[in-house]
């Protein structure tokens, strides 16, 4: 028996027009669309990736060894006789997971260390955002390598790298939008009638401080999968026999006079997912961009 | 100006500092004996407790820091558990290389990067323009590995113009120097030159927005001295910024375009150090890049504030 439930109304319903304005915005970019496509269908290849492929992306086939593309085998084969098709399908499952994960737990820890420096100030701010320059210091990839040759390689440990390199970023750009909007009247307001510091936190800073990170997010997602990329082309990331792009790009490699498929099919699978991403945070900044949001209001009123 | 000099260095030097006690935690986090894992098979006694002396692992954490650190100071970083030889000077030796293979994808960044990004902005909406923005979009998703083996592909085992790995001393054959590091240098200075590209670009479009070229045209200037005296030279300053900051980013993130072209710099002598387990090399190496990085960062900061008189030193 079914019970007829009466629509909720919105708690807050004056940050939904805004949402679909944002929607609207994004999709009137041709190239932000064309991302979205793609990443959907990604994301449909890392969901059904197995059920999807025409062939079993680990059954070696010795007869099938290095097979150029053809319409049994659209990528061709590898030294295995593996179809490379269904391994690229199948390895658009690690990449965003890796990549999601990994920019999860950089987003985590740092928006809420940018929050709470941005938000406090003085000593805290100080103190986290001197270590955060830290971080900073090391090149990316050397200090993922270095956190893996710690932890040992592997998908979770690439994770755990990937995430650790990607948090300053984070709490810099959550940081400087705290400064500003700590200042606003709402912000003053809610505490002049005795607002708790995380009630201010949750209710009235960090919603209005969610674009910037948005966008970040975005970019974010499209290095981090650069990242593992290369770090399982090093050998310290996804281990065999699971496929990985970058592992796939450093046995194609090997290969590379007999057998130039092996190594560039994987490659562009790495350079539309990121080049995607990268479309994706660029029309998300257009979209959220103040300037371009007032232009809008100014339009609507 | 001298109070702000002082000030960043000082913030230079508490980061170092922070930067320092990361490097050396590297090695003591390390599940179990650092020592045992690094000999692994080739465990011997006599080794092992030459090794561990040298190390000092008995005392105490602070006590082992503190004389690291001075160590680090004078120069002595320890010595490889692989070879036995001083980490100083195994870094010192690879460092040419590293410094060689950074300018030059610099220099093909600059020379791609600097005409497009300028006259994508003076021609906005031109075929250049998308020329430009189609160069940076990809230029800044594509992995710099990929590229380096599209590269050889092509240039080395199809048209046979370069050679696919290896290293040249400039002191022995310039020519030989030259043609080897054509191929990892356009492999990594194509990331280089896409981001330098866009900022460019907007710096330019920024500029020619600007009040004062707005006036230099009013007043009958022609487009050609406008565009030199008035537009570019204001655009330019805070390139030298990204430049700088693409310099750091280049000296320390060539680590996979070394290891595919076999180019002995520092980033493939670290990433030999994680496989090996050698903990002293790695750390020395890791502990170098951050310095390289601090280093660049300020004197591009000094650079931007010296160039810029908008800056005020206080």
């Amino acid at each position: 028996m079914s019970v007829a439930v009466a629509p909720q109304q919105p708690l807050v319903a004056e940050h939904r027009p805004r949402w679909r304005e944002v929607l609207g915005v994004l999709l009137r970019n041709p190239l932000a669309v064309a991302a979205i496509v793609f990443l959907l269908l990604l994301l449909a290849a890392a969901v059904f990736g197995d059920a999807l492929a025409p062939h079993d992306p680990t059954a070696a086939s010795v007869r099938d060894r290095l097979q150029p593309p053809s319409t049994a085998h659209p990528f061709g084969t590898d030294e295995l006789g593996r179809d490379i098709f269904s391994r690229v399908l199948v390895a658009a499952s690690v990449s965003l997971q890796v990549g999601i994960i990994a920019v999860g737990i950089a987003l985590t820890a740092g928006v809420t260390l940018g929050l709470l420096a941005g938000f406090y100030g003085g000593r805290s701010d100080d103190v986290i955002m001197r270590l955060m320059d830290m971080v900073f210091a090391f090149p990316a990839i050397l200090l993922a390598i270095a956190v893996l040759a710690i932890l040992g390689p592997g998908v979770r440990n690439a994770m755990i790298a990937i995430g650790i390199v990607f948090t300053p970023i984070f709490a810099r750009v959550t940081r400087s939008r705290v400064l500003s909007v700590r200042e606003e009247v709402y912000v003053r307001a809610a505490r002049s009638i005795g607002a708790s510091d995380l009630r201010l936190l949750a209710t009235h800073v960090l919603p209005n401080v969610l674009a910037p990170i948005i966008v970040q997010a975005s970019i974010s997602l499209a290095f981090a999968i650069l990242q593992e990329a290369a770090l399982s082309f090093l050998g310290l990331g996804t281990q065999p026999p699971d496929p990985s792009w970058g592992r796939m790009l450093s046995e194609g490699r090997g290969f590379i006079q007999l057998a130039w498929w092996m190594a560039v099919f994987p490659g562009l699978a790495i350079l539309l997912t990121v080049m995607s991403f990268n479309f994706l945070g660029d029309g998300l900044r257009d979209a959220l961009d103040p300037r371009r949001a007032k232009a809008l209001e100014g339009s609507r009123a | 100006m001298s109070a702000y000099v002082l000030r960043r260095g000082l913030q230079a030097v508490v980061v170092l500092l922070g930067v320092s006690v990361i490097v050396f935690a590297l090695v003591h986090v390390v599940p179990g004996d650092p020592i045992r894992v690094a000999l692994g098979t080739r465990f011997d006694p006599d080794t092992y407790a030459a090794l561990r002396e040298r190390a000092g692992f008995d005392r105490p954490l602070v006590v082992q820091y503190v004389t690291w650190l001075g160590s680090a100071l004078t120069g002595d970083l320890g010595v490889s558990f692989r070879s036995g030889q001083p980490v100083a000077t195994t870094l010192l030796a690879r460092l040419p290389a590293t410094v060689a293979l950074a300018v030059a994808a610099l220099v093909v960044a600059l020379v791609v990067a600097v005409p497009l990004g300028i006259v994508s902005a003076l021609r906005s909406g031109s075929v250049w323009d998308h020329l430009a923005s189609a160069f940076s979009q990809v230029g800044i998703s594509v992995p710099d590995f990929w590229l380096a083996i599209l590269l050889i592909l092509l240039f080395s085992l199809t048209l046979g113009w370069l050679p696919s790995t290896g290293y040249v001393p400039l002191t022995e054959d310039p020519w030989q120097w030259l043609r080897h590091l054509v191929l990892p240098a356009t492999a990594v200075g194509v990331v280089s030159g896409s981001v330098i590209t866009r900022f460019v670009r907007s710096s330019v479009l920024e500029s020619l927005s600007e009040d004062y070229t707005r006036t230099a045209r009013a007043k009958g200037l022609r487009e050609a001295v406008v565009v030199n005296r008035h537009v570019l030279r204001t655009a330019l300053v805070p390139v030298v910024t990204v430049t700088g900051l693409q310099l750091a980013y280049l000296l320390g993130g060539v680590i996979i375009v070394e290891a595919i072209f076999a180019w002995p710099g520092l980033g493939r002598l670290a990433y030999q150090a994680v496989q090996a387990r050698d903990y002293p090399v790695l750390q020395g190496a890791v502990l170098l890049f951050a310095v390289i990085f601090l280093l660049v960062n300020f004197l591009v900061d000094l650079l931007y504030a010296w160039l810029d008189p908008r800056i005020t030193y206080s």
